[in-house]
């Protein structure tokens, strides 16, 4: 850790950091903990090498012993960076061996078996009928209350609804006028995406023929690049723009205007979260080092609300994680580092 | 106004239990004794107080059991403990609590609604005490938690307790600055749980012995001035103030004509002025639905009703309007609002007739303007927005953390995050000239395109995109860019194949793997051309050279043919490779052939012809010969033959027939011919 004045100062009893041999971008939490260590926690992470061989690692984290390990037997390629990782929540493994199930998506989304000693592919949805031509995937979203529901976004507008437990696929909706870059389910049978078109739909399986806008960015036709909907509180969402350090925060009884606008980043955000256990506190990391933890009033003040705490990173935050297997844990990721600080 | 100066101490003890044993008698929530304060005139301040509501966790020090009297006041201290010693400050609170001490989380909504409350203050003529102590009258609050700020201060505090109101600590102050109160983010924000759970619906002040008691209760009750007959007389021994203590039932009222009779009338009261003026109205503006259970709460438009005592000889039930924007003549948020409410007075009571008891129209308006000049004083809420606003920030300071729950730990501590600071620089480590969201974007734009266009990424594509940072796609619908997508893969697939095709090219760019290409086309044209002109050559010696050697074994095709056919090809190619022995030989023999050819030597004298030719043998050519020399007029009288290594030497002596004499070159042409013919 570089000693710069602008970083925070992290003690080594309230965060952890693991250097990786490549950049990284994919981060995810998993559900379940070890058989072998209860305590270990199960961390993905996806490399982001511009070529063809990427690799996915999956490291433990005890979160008693504030230590990190790897174990070189899960891990496997894939090809071109994973876009996005996610372990199945809430996941019910069989008692008799450990496995957690990991999703990637790039070209395709894939399903792996992670054992205790070694990861297994287990399938690949492929939704193009000639083998010829994909649509790459930029993110994915698996559903909390229905765990083989998987929806996927896709660079060619639509929006791809797998079962993956039969493999196939229960629906596909064009879901916006231009590509898709984040979806994220509400309830069992709602999700919501956002598009370069800039908008935010909501869609409900129920009647697909139909969707609604809750917010358009102010700027016709800037992207919304990441979508974030509150667990705790199915009413709020949030999102962020492109080349923006805005954090809007939506709430769905109200559409097209926002709750809020957090913006006290001062470069652009790059990802957000809310928090597992809070239904009022939200995380951003952004361009300018910095990740805020922000608690969202129910009224603004006039001079907008400021975050509640801040920590300083040596460069630009890609990637954060606010899992609700470990709720006082975040995890940022940045140029080669992923780091793991307490809330 | 009551000027009986008592101060705290001067206040019984059995205050305490009266409180105590008039609140459990009616059931009712809480029951508060706010007296002039001694420290500051003027004030109403919390002077002693009975909690009866709900408990969420019960702390005692002793296993001794406590009967249901003593459980009470041992609450209620506790109570008191614990708001006295968060006010006290934060430093080190906890530890001066005793063990047994209630903690913030211990506590229900409504206990906290009491707890705050012992931190009002209230000058007199405001808020519902002061009000109460000035007018004299009693007050009877009806759904309290929905009324207004200015008649009601705590209310938000009322409806959406405490917790939920230290939550939105900095919002507060706005809110009733603007005199506007947002219900719609309170309910909301905090959950249904919070919003309900501390709703103190009902609250009733009436001054007693210099001060006001307060009682609240969570449920909706109606007024029953019956009731505060009942505390005042039955309970508490206390003498009478003047121009308070008359309260007067609520009158005219269909539903409660039982209450008129209620057996602990003071006789007082009936002396006193009815004025059903109001109440009627406000029964005509309540519902139709008039049922016994007289006040209707359900109307859409309006919410409550508040009755408040009036009169200045009387104690009335005045009716307030609630905030509600269908009421078009009545903007609360405004000064005119007691205009509006003198206005609606009047409206109604020209609208309503009067229905019972003995009326008196102009006192009525009387003291309509009486209060109204009370209510311009009450309409000032700074002092109770200070009020607030200190009560909270103290006590959050010391419970904040607490109180966002244990999960929520923001102890800075052990965190790795540092509270918000404004103005903390942040160092700029790159040139701001740099993409913002870079790697963002190269996971949503590039990567996926990355999929599309395989290996190959021509720099002039790269370079359109970094421009605009778009793919294509935004032109037209998906099916074009799909297709389009799919040609460009395929044009890439093959420009890799190429490329594996052309040796020693290190260079990717397509520009690069087509030049190479041309090269190597060009150099492989001309290679092949050599080599073809050098087999046709091969070729020939090859089948010179046969013919000198054993003939049989040579099928016809060989020698006949000029032409190469697939069967011939191979057969030659057989033959070329074992015969690359006698390639040398051919050669040479070429070359000799080649000398050969001009081995016809003619030698003339006058007529005769002296021919020496030397030529290939084969089968036929010295007929042929023959026949030439004949054509050409010549008389072949000696012919000379030998043939050695299949060669044929001819030395031939001819007249010439004819009349004119062959040209020797004519002749040894047509000899070469004949030769050479194959």
């Amino acid at each position: 850790m570089e000693n710069s004045t602008q970083e925070s100062h992290l003690r080594s009893d309230n965060s952890i950091t693991y250097e990786s041999p490549y950049p990284i971008y994919a981060m995810a939490f998993s559900s379940t903990p070890s058989v072998a260590n209860l305590n270990h926690q199960r961390i993905a992470l996806g490399s982001f090498i511009e070529d063809y061989g990427n690799r996915v690692d999956v490291i433990s984290f005890d979160p008693e012993t504030l230590s990190i390990k790897t174990h070189p037997t899960l891990s496997f390629d894939h090809p071109y960076p994973p876009t996005k990782l996610m372990f199945q929540p809430n996941r019910k493994s069989p008692s008799s061996s450990f496995s957690d199930l990991l999703a990637s998506s790039g070209d395709y989304l894939r399903l792996w078996e992670v054992r205790e000693s070694s990861i297994e592919p287990l399938s690949v949805l492929n939704n193009s009928k000639t083998s010829e031509f994909c649509s790459p995937l930029t993110s994915f979203d698996w559903n909390d209350v229905e765990p083989n529901r998987i929806g996927t976004s896709s660079i060619d507008t639509t929006c791809t609804i797998w079962d993956i437990e039969k493999g196939v696929v229960e629906t596909q909706l064009i879901a916006h006028d231009k590509e898709v870059y984040d979806i994220a389910w509400g309830e069992a049978r709602v999700f919501a995406s956002v598009s370069a078109d800039g908008s935010v739909r909501i869609f409900d399986l129920r009647d697909k023929e139909h969707s609604t806008i809750i917010y358009e960015s102010p700027q016709p036709d800037t992207p919304l690049l990441r979508l974030a909907w509150n667990k705790q509180d199915l009413r709020y969402m949030a999102t962020i723009l492109m080349d923006s350090n805005k954090v809007v925060i939506l709430d769905i009884r109200s559409p097209s205007i926002p709750v809020a606008e957090l913006e006290r980043h001062r470069a652009s955000v790059n990802a957000i979260a809310w928090a597992p256990q809070s239904c009022r506190h939200i995380c951003s990391v952004g361009d300018d080092t910095q990740a805020l933890i922000w608690e969202l009033p129910t009224v603004a003040g006039p001079n907008g609300i400021d975050p509640l705490s801040m920590y300083s990173a040596g460069s630009e935050i890609n990637q954060l994680q606010w899992s609700a297997a470990q709720p006082d844990w975040i995890s940022i990721a940045f140029s080669s580092k992923m780091q793991l600080l307490k809330v | 106004m009551a000027t009986g100066v008592q101060n705290q101490e001067s206040v019984p003890k059995n205050l305490k239990k009266q409180l105590a044993l008039a609140v459990r008698d009616i059931q009712w929530g809480y029951a508060i004794f706010w007296s002039i304060s001694a420290r500051r005139p003027g004030v109403l301040e919390w002077a002693d107080g009975y909690y009866n509501g709900d408990i969420k966790t019960r702390k005692t020090v002793q296993a001794v059991e406590l009967n249901a009297d003593q459980l009470g006041l041992q609450r209620s201290e506790q109570l008191r403990e614990l708001y006295e010693s968060l006010s006290a400050g934060d430093s080190s609170p906890q530890a001066r609590r005793p063990s047994a001490a209630l903690s913030p989380e211990d506590l229900t909504d409504t206990e906290w609604y009491y707890l705050v409350c012992m931190s009002f203050v209230f000058n007199i003529g405001q808020g519902l005490p002061g009000r109460t102590l000035s007018s004299g009258q009693s007050i009877w609050l009806f759904n309290a938690h929905h009324a207004e700020s200015k008649v009601f201060s705590r209310s938000l505090l009322a409806k959406v307790g405490a917790c939920a109101l230290i939550l939105a600590k900095p919002i507060l102050v706005n809110t009733l600055r603007n005199d506007s109160l947002v219900y719609v983010f309170m309910a909301g924000n905090f959950g249904n749980r919070l919003s309900q759970s501390a709703s103190i619906q009902t609250v009733v002040c009436f001054p007693f012995s210099g001060g006001v008691i307060e009682l609240g209760v969570t449920d909706l009750v109606l007024e029953d001035l019956c009731l505060i007959q009942r505390i005042k007389t039955s309970f508490l021994d206390a003498p009478q103030t003047i121009g308070s203590n008359k309260s007067i039932l609520v009158a005219a009222r269909t539903g409660n004509d039982k209450d008129l009779a209620c057996p602990a009338l003071d006789p007082q009261i009936l002396d006193t002025k009815l004025s059903p003026l109001l109440d009627c109205e406000q029964l005509e503006m309540a519902s139709p639905n008039d049922s016994s259970d007289g006040f209707e709460p359900n109307h859409p438009a309006e919410d409550s009703f508040m009755i408040e005592g009036i009169n200045g000889g009387a104690s009335q039930v005045q009716s307030w309007q609630f905030m509600d924007e269908e009421f078009s003549n009545c903007v609360h948020h405004s000064l005119n609002s007691s205009d509006c409410i003198s206005q609606t007075f009047v409206d109604h009571g020209n609208v309503v007739p009067l229905c019972q008891g003995e009326k008196d129209n102009d006192n009525g308006l009387q003291d309509v303007e009486e209060c109204n000049k009370t209510k311009l004083t009450s309409l000032d809420l700074r002092s109770d927005d200070l009020h607030y606003q200190t009560v909270l920030s103290a006590l959050l300071k010391s419970s904040h953390q607490l109180i966002l729950g244990p999960h929520f730990r923001n102890s800075n501590q052990e965190s790795s995050f540092v509270s918000w600071k404004k103005n903390v620089l942040v160092k700029s480590q790159k040139a701001r000239d740099e993409t913002p969201q870079k790697l963002l974007k190269k996971i949503l734009f590039e990567v996926p395109q990355m999929h599309d266009k395989g290996l190959l990424e021509s720099p002039e594509d790269n370079g359109v995109r970094d421009a605009a940072w778009r793919p294509e796609a935004d032109e037209i619908c998906g099916n074009h860019v799909l297709s389009e997508r799919r040609r460009r893969e395929k044009i890439n697939e093959r420009f890799m194949i190429l490329k594996s095709l052309v040796p020693s090219n290190s260079k990717v760019d397509k520009v690069s793997i087509l030049d190479v290409t041309i090269e190597y086309l060009q150099d492989l044209e001309r290679r092949v051309e050599e080599l073809e002109s050098c087999r046709e050559l091969i070729e020939l010696e090859a089948r010179m050279k046969r013919k000198s050697q054993d003939h049989v074994e040579r099928t016809s095709d060989n020698y006949g043919n000029n032409k190469i056919t697939n069967g011939k090809k191979s057969s030659l190619s057989k033959r070329k490779a074992c015969d690359i022995d006698e390639a040398e030989q051919e050669i040479d023999y070429v070359i000799s052939k080649d000398g050969s050819t001009d081995n016809v030597t003619v030698s003339t004298n006058n007529k005769d012809f002296l021919i020496e030719f030397r030529c290939p043998f084969r089968e036929g050519i010295l007929l042929e010969i023959m026949d030439a020399l004949s054509i050409l007029n010549l008389d072949c009288h000696s012919v000379q033959s030998s043939t050695t290594e299949g060669i044929l030497s001819l030395t031939i002596k001819s007249k010439y027939k004819g009349s004119t004499v062959a040209k020797v070159g004519t002749i040894k042409q047509a000899l070469q011919r004949v030769a050479w013919k194959c």
